[in-house]
């Protein structure tokens, strides 16, 4: 079951396609623009009285709307192997059908990249108006075995995403340096991006507390024997718990808030995040 | 010390240690970043402390396949007593008992009893001392070398315990005892303890012979003699005089004669026995300087052992491993 979502934004979308969005462009809707004069704008059904009585020249005033339209939604998804951490690419899936679907309930246009050290071509959806292409999207991703490391090719992911600004949803669980980070987000600085974060609480919350531990990168390959105590583990939650405050802080300095998506996706959750105060 | 393989090869094995180094030999678990988990001193310790572990059991179980041994050598030792061959008679008159009776009385021990029975008491108060065993009848028999062996030596005298029989030669027993001394270097008092109930004629040639033995070895002789109440006094001469009838005179006259330390014990009792050997043993303690040899020890055990702490270590960091994700 693909869940939906709704989703706003801040911002004026400068595209002449009509749609669910504000927009910069005059046209047909509810958002008073001004008052122009009837040979400019020649629709007498917005004939203002009061205006037309007011102007000095004497020139039949009407009142102009602002269209609403419609904006790219993309999902900038990392496809590296640390997303093979358990369930995290079903998640991925899920979140990815889930805005592909609210993308097209809503009446924008959406695209897919994704990438690991390079863009993954096979998996790549040009912007269009798709209609099925959700529960395709999330076959795909079920499917795919990620093996590839890093997020070099997600910084060339910008290119792709055409000149008009678009509302990008980059989900990743950017296991990855902050300065790269950085790097990757001035990137998308002329998108709204909404950085979705994928954990799991296996990660961290969910540790054994007892016994001897080898973990692998899932990237590198790197290996660390750890004696798993409890002492250790409350180090896990507490660098997690750091590693959380300096994710929001990045993303606060680069214009939102992260979103967490954590063990499972909740639609709900993120229309909560959308249109809290 | 010396070390050295039976099989020198097998240290080959050794290198086989390096493994635990390149590799952990656990099941690694998937995690999304590494470089996320908190740096943890302990967790390093123990992970070296295992594969020290382990590396340090294919090492000593390399060493040990390979069968370390230290080499025999020669130690040197110092004792305060000295090198004494217990010569030993075990003729049949030795079966008898003091008062000269065959196996009669039954309350009194034989000669042969007796005897063993203070010798033993006698090798095991003297602590420092090496000791050789040569029994005689009508010939030799070679027992023991010059040992500091203690069960050995106890052993020995133990086994003389049987019936004796034959004859009382005692010039065979002598040069036999003499021999235990040829080729060693003198390191300290050197003594036959004569225990005999008679004697025999011994050759001209013979006799002489044996003093140059006796003189080369620098051999002190002591002869306990067990005498029969009946029987001839070393001291007094006796009224026919045929070295047949009392060889004991004559033997008593030849080794005063030899120019090395010599004393004799008439023993006709247990008790003077007993005086007579106490008697030695206080005459008897002049430092003593000798070699001993020890002979090759396997040291793989050592290895195995080491090896197995170590095993055992693994075997806990094993039981304690988590090679799946918890539910």
């Amino acid at each position: 079951m693909i869940a939906e979502f709704h989703y706003q934004i801040a911002w004026r979308s400068r595209s002449a396609h009509p749609g669910h969005h504000k927009s910069a462009h005059a046209g047909g809707g509810f958002e008073f623009y001004g008052h122009a004069s009837l040979l400019s704008y020649p629709d007498p059904r917005h004939l203002d009285v009061h205006a037309t009585l007011n102007d000095p020249f004497g020139q039949f005033m009407v009142r102009t709307f602002r269209q609403r339209s419609a904006i790219p939604v993309y999902v900038i998804a990392d496809l590296s192997a640390s997303m093979m951490f358990h369930d995290k690419l079903e998640r991925l899936a899920d979140f990815a059908a889930a805005v592909a679907y609210s993308a097209y309930r809503t009446g924008d246009p959406f695209g897919f990249i994704g990438g690991d050290s390079q863009l993954r071509w096979e998996l790549f959806l040009p912007l269009r108006w798709y209609r099925g292409v959700a529960l395709e999207l999330y076959d795909r991703l079920r499917s795919l075995q990620p093996t590839g490391s890093g997020t070099a090719g997600l910084a060339q992911a910008a290119e792709y995403l055409g000149a008009q600004r678009a509302l990008v949803f980059l989900a990743s669980d950017f296991h990855v340096p902050l300065a790269e980070l950085s790097t990757l987000l001035d990137t998308l600085i002329h998108h709204d991006v909404i950085p979705v974060v994928l954990w799991d609480s296996r990660e961290y919350r969910h540790l054994p507390p007892w016994g001897l531990m080898q973990f692998i990168d899932a990237e590198t390959g790197q290996q660390r024997r750890v004696l798993m105590r409890p002492d250790l583990r409350h180090r896990f939650l507490r660098a997690f718990v750091r590693r959380r405050r300096e994710l929001r802080r990045l993303f606060m300095n680069h214009g939102r808030e992260p979103f967490f998506l954590i063990d499972r996706f909740e639609a709900d959750a993120l229309t909560r995040y959308f249109y809290q105060a | 010390m010396s070390l050295a393989f039976l099989q020198p090869w097998l240290l080959a094995l050794s290198l086989l240690a390096v493994i635990p180094f390149l590799r952990t030999g656990q099941k690694a678990l998937t995690y999304s970043s590494v470089a996320l988990i908190p740096e943890d001193r302990l967790s390093r310790a123990v992970d070296w402390l295992i594969r020290c572990a382990a590396a340090a059991s294919i090492l000593c179980l390399a060493i040990g396949l390979a069968g370390p041994y230290a080499r025999e050598q020669w130690i040197e030792k110092f004792g305060t007593g000295a090198h004494i061959v217990l010569l030993l008679d075990r003729s049949s008159s030795m079966n008898d008992n003091f008062s000269g009776r065959h196996m009669g009385g039954g309350v009194y021990e034989s000669k042969s009893a007796a005897a063993r029975r203070m010798l033993s008491q006698f090798v095991s108060r003297r602590q420092d001392d090496l000791f050789a065993m040569i029994a005689f009848s009508a010939s030799p028999i070679y027992v023991l070398p010059l040992t500091q062996d203690r069960a050995a030596i106890a052993a020995a005298i133990r086994s003389a315990g049987g019936r004796g029989h034959g004859l009382t030669n005692i010039a065979p027993g002598l040069a036999m005892a003499l021999s235990q001394f040829a080729g060693q270097p003198v390191t300290g008092s050197r003594i036959i303890l004569l225990v005999s109930d008679g004697a025999a004629r011994i050759e001209e040639e013979t006799r002489e012979q044996l003093k140059h033995a006796f003189r080369e070895n620098q051999v002190a002789l002591y002869w306990i003699y067990l005498r029969n109440p009946t029987g001839a006094r070393l001291a007094q001469k006796p009224k026919n005089l045929a070295s047949g009838t009392t060889p004991e005179y004559f033997l008593h006259e030849y080794f005063n004669t030899m120019g090395v330390p010599y004393r004799a014990y008439e023993a006709d009792n247990p008790e003077a026995l007993k005086r007579a050997i106490a008697d030695v043993e206080r005459l008897e303690n002049r430092p003593l300087r000798y070699l001993e040899k020890l002979p090759r020890k396997d040291l793989s055990g050592h290895c195995y052992a080491a090896a197995l702490l170590g095993v055992v270590l693994l075997a806990f960091a094993k039981a304690g491993e988590i090679s799946e994700w918890p539910a």
